[in-house]
């Protein structure tokens, strides 16, 4: 039961580019600035948690409540403090440099600072469902795998559930389709640029300490996951977080089918050229065009 | 030791000599930025070439060489295209097997892989150069992802471990101190060299198209700048100064570790290139420079590297988004402002445009009707493109049918947006479109300027079916137009925004322009047609410091300076007072004496005063064709339009 092996694990993987394209795809929505740091968050959630529990010796919910806090702390404050300047100022920044490369300079800070933190070895936080893989006839599932997908499954659930039935759901797609309109109708876009990037890094956080048991984090780790999100919200437009979900588990799968079935070792190459052909032949169905900004 | 402070007191005295005899002639483009890294740089090399601080200052040197492209093509045109470490990757890799399997030198081995890259560069960049913008950015970032997985799997490149050299990049051999002063030297003058290119097309007329391309692709294109062509341009330029890096990287270290080839070099350049200021090639070398000394300081601060990096790149943006140079040129600015008394008028655009414009009118009306149109100064690219500039010189011929827009149909989807529209317009005269919002009037618009192509139907221009020509091309032959929203160049003076239009580089390569600007002549071109409308007094503002009615005239202005046949008009009184609507219409009647207006207006009372004819538009159906007499009395228009 190869195949059917392969796409449970293809749908794991799936399940955390598609989180992580979500956090990025949303926040992108609310403030057009791409968050290349999300994968930091993660990282910084992983070894957070394994530092505080399996060093400094702290019970487990303790290290994960503690990791999570200081996460959302960071990033209130990153949002008071550099956002505030870099696009509410008198002379806000515009154009490519915030839209792309602005949050490259945080997770080269996050990176920095996690080395100096937790050293430079591959860690991970502690399974929270540990034993021996259930299998269901010929096809194994990974304990910390179906947690990844519980843990997808609940969140993305709870976000859309939140976009589409509650007034702060509505503001929040408001100010993402006319930022300015959005404030003239009393809509504070601050407010949900800074709430959505709390809500994203603590999010980010706590997949990366649920999906650490099955990958192992190092402090350079963050730019792979941010890369892996940041690809899977380009294919859903970056503003469309219900199509980046889908992306990032197609890709998901589709990584797994072609290791699994091409070459294990070619496969994650023929992966890139197939992703890379796609936008050139088919730019506006994939919704580059929309998303082209100045 | 005694024969490098020899050489270089030469070298220093050389370049001051032609940096002053430059400076003593006119401002020079481009020379003085190279004249100061080939001084600089030479001094270093060999005051420190054999010290650690050399062999720092030639790394950076190496990684400057692409961040100077870099600037060009990222910065400045804000093509964003994520190939450099591959291209770095091709040249280093390329050196090292040439040199270590094949036996060749390294400094021809570099010149193969330099132009092995130029064609690697052009293969690959006219597929992926159709695209634009996020799809141009994802799509090359993949390039990176790709070649990683080729590189680690493959044994030839020397695997995980790397490729060493066997050969040096200073060709004649000899001791270990001429070798490396010698390889520091070449290095030096080959990035002299790239920042003399690059700051020499960006200076040029070209550099102006460069410019527009990166605020905005489709004005770009409705401006007859050959977009594909520029683009595929700065995609080679870009790979070739990254090979040219990763050619002189191999030659300098001697050794090629898996690394280079790493999605982190692509990481590290953008730093460079951001922290020291992204349009300026200068710029971009500092930013290498600042950013290789961090790393290469043995302190605390390599040891945090990636924390001064974020904290720093950070501050540099949140200061100024132009980096280190930005904040350098603010500084020479204020620098001078305090020694000068400040001269900046204040923004009293409206008044001083209302009286001109008038005079503007009544100047133009006069050029107008003067013997010789301006058709005799259309810029050589424009009246090549035309089909006989002859035939629009007698009164007869100019009432023949100018355009033609026959059986048009638009659908987006399933929606229809234009249905089956036809419609014809002489030479000259000003003809108004109407209707409703959602009518199809801008599409239309796009569809005749060839920014959105039909579902079916035909645009015939001058007797030429224009249906599947591209915008630039129509620009050539004579149709120009406006935008519903304005779409002006920020961060460029009202002259260079007229100049756009004037421009006679469309068909030039970028490499032309190493030699000899002609951006002078499209401001010279500029300069009259802002003076025939009144405006030469606004010329050296920056556009974005405008009122939107002064705007919206430098947009007119910019339409007019290519002395277009056909001018297509978006809007062009929204946002105006009545006061304005006035001048603006007494304006449109004299430029109908000679050219044909198409006017897309909402302002019914403006466009029944102006047009001799007036086409109305609903939900994608042409319903009225008729004198401005039966558009008042129509019920149909009166139900559409004025009911609502």
């Amino acid at each position: 039961m190869k195949f059917g092996n392969l796409l449970i694990a293809g749908i794991t993987t799936g399940s955390i580019y598609a989180m992580f394209a979500v956090c990025v795809s949303v926040w992108y929505r609310v403030s057009n600035i791409l968050n290349l740091a999300v994968g930091d968050f993660a990282m910084v959630g992983a070894l957070g948690v394994d530092n505080l529990y399996r060093v400094k010796g702290l019970p487990l919910p303790v290290a994960i409540i503690t990791t999570l806090v200081v996460v959302a702390v960071f990033a209130y404050l990153y949002d008071q403090v550099v956002l505030r300047i870099a696009q509410d100022g008198r002379r806000p920044i515009e154009g490519i440099v915030i839209t792309f490369f602005f949050t490259f300079a945080l997770s080269f800070f996050i990176d920095g600072v996690a080395k100096v933190l937790f050293g430079t070895d591959v860690h991970a936080a502690p399974t929270l469902w540990g034993g021996p893989a259930l299998t269901l006839g010929s096809l194994n599932f990974e304990r910390a795998g179906l947690l990844v997908l519980a843990c997808a499954v609940i969140i993305g659930g709870a976000f859309w559930l939140y976009i589409r039935f509650t007034l702060g759901g509505k503001a929040l797609e408001a100010s993402g389709e006319n930022s300015l309109g959005a404030r003239i109708v009393g809509i504070d876009t601050r407010q949900y640029r800074r709430l959505i990037f709390i809500g994203t890094a603590v999010i980010a956080a706590l997949f990366g300490i649920v999906e650490s048991p099955i990958t192992g984090f190092t402090y350079l780790s963050g730019a792979t996951i941010s890369l892996t999100g940041f690809l899977a919200a380009a294919y859903g437009g970056f503003r469309k977080p219900g199509r980046a979900l889908v992306a990032g588990l197609f890709i998901g799968v589709l990584e797994a089918m072609l290791g699994g079935y091409v070459s294990a070792e070619y496969g994650d190459t023929v992966l890139y050229a197939i992703l890379a052909a796609a936008i050139l032949a088919w730019p506006r169905a994939l919704g580059f065009e929309s998303a082209v900004s100045g | 030791m005694n024969q490098f402070l020899t050489a270089s007191a030469r070298a220093l005295a050389w370049s001051s000599a032609v940096a002053s005899s430059r400076a003593a002639r006119q401002v020079p483009r481009g020379g003085v930025p190279s004249v100061i890294v080939l001084v600089a740089g030479a001094i270093i090399v060999l005051n420190y070439g054999l010290l650690y601080t050399g062999s720092v200052f030639v790394l950076s040197a190496c990684y400057a060489i692409v961040t100077a492209g870099m600037a060009v093509q990222i910065g400045f045109s804000q093509q964003i295209a994520f190939s450099q470490s591959v291209f770095f990757g091709v040249g280093a890799y390329g050196v090292a097997i040439l040199n270590s399997h094949l036996h060749m030198s390294v400094l021809l081995s570099g010149v193969v892989m330099v132009v092995a890259a130029g064609l690697i560069a052009l293969l690959l960049g006219s597929v992926v150069t159709r695209a634009s913008g996020l799809a141009l950015a994802v799509a090359t970032l993949m390039l990176p992802l790709i070649a990683v997985g080729y590189v680690s799997g493959t044994d030839f490149l020397g695997g995980p471990v790397g490729s060493p050299l066997n050969g040096t990049l200073w060709p004649g051999g000899g001791s270990t101190t001429l070798v490396a002063l010698g390889g520091g030297l070449i290095v030096v003058v080959l990035l002299a060299a790239v920042v003399f290119i690059a700051s020499r097309i960006l200076s040029s007329d070209i550099g102006l198209e460069l410019f527009v391309l990166g605020v905005d692709e489709r004005t770009a294109a409705a401006l007859g700048v050959r977009t594909p062509r520029r683009k595929l341009e700065l995609f080679v330029l870009g790979c070739v100064c990254a090979a040219l890096g990763g050619v002189v990287y191999a030659g300098t270290q001697q050794f090629v570790p898996e690394t280079v080839i790493d999605p982190t070099t692509e990481l590290a350049l953008l730093i460079m290139l951001f922290i020291g200021g992204r349009r300026s090639p200068i710029g971009a070398v500092i930013g290498a420079l600042v950013i290789q000394y961090l790393q290469g300081a043995s302190n605390w601060v390599s040891v945090n590297i990636l924390i001064v990096e974020g904290v720093l790149l950070t501050v540099v943006l949140l200061v100024d988004p132009e980096g280190l140079s930005g904040i350098v040129q603010t500084g020479i600015a204020w620098l001078r402002g305090k020694s000068e008394p400040a001269s900046a008028p204040a923004d009293l655009a409206a008044a001083e445009l209302a009286g001109a414009e008038l005079a503007g009118a009544e100047l133009a009306g006069a050029e107008l009707a003067g013997a010789d149109p301006p058709a005799a100064a259309v810029a050589p690219a424009a009246s090549a493109g035309r089909e006989s500039p002859d035939e629009i010189a007698g009164p007869d011929a100019r009432d023949a049918t100018l355009l033609e827009v026959r059986g048009v149909f638009k659908e987006y989807g399933g929606l229809s947006v234009l249905h089956d529209v036809t419609l014809a317009l002489p030479g000259r005269g000003l003809f108004g479109l109407c209707g409703p919002n959602g009518a199809g009037k801008s599409t239309l618009l796009n569809v005749i300027g060839g920014s959105v192509a039909p579902s079916s139907g035909e645009v015939i221009f001058a007797g030429t079916d224009i249906t599947r020509r591209p915008p630039h091309e129509r620009f050539y032959q004579g149709i120009s137009r406006t935008f519903q929203a304005v779409h002006l160049i920020k961060g460029r003076t009202v002259l260079d925004n007229v100049a756009v239009a004037c421009l006679a580089s469309h068909t030039a390569s970028i490499v032309t322009r190493i030699g000899r600007s002609r951006l002078d002549a499209a401001r010279a071109k500029a300069t009259r047609t802002l003076a025939d409308l009144g405006m030469a007094h606004l010329a050296d503002r920056e556009v974005s410091s405008l009122t939107l009615e002064t705007q919206r005239m430098v947009e007119l202005a910019r339409a007019l300076a290519s002395s277009p046949r056909l001018l297509l008009l978006d809007e062009p009184a929204s946002g105006l007072s009545e006061e304005q609507r006035q001048r603006l219409a007494t304006l449109l009647v004299t430029l109908a004496d000679r050219t044909c207006v198409l006017l897309v207006e909402h302002d019914l009372a403006l466009v029944a005063q102006v047009s001799e004819r007036i086409f109305v538009l609903s939900g994608g159906h042409l319903v009225f064709d008729g004198g401005p007499a039966d558009f008042r009395s129509s019920p149909v228009v009166n139900s559409l339009l004025v009911g609502s």
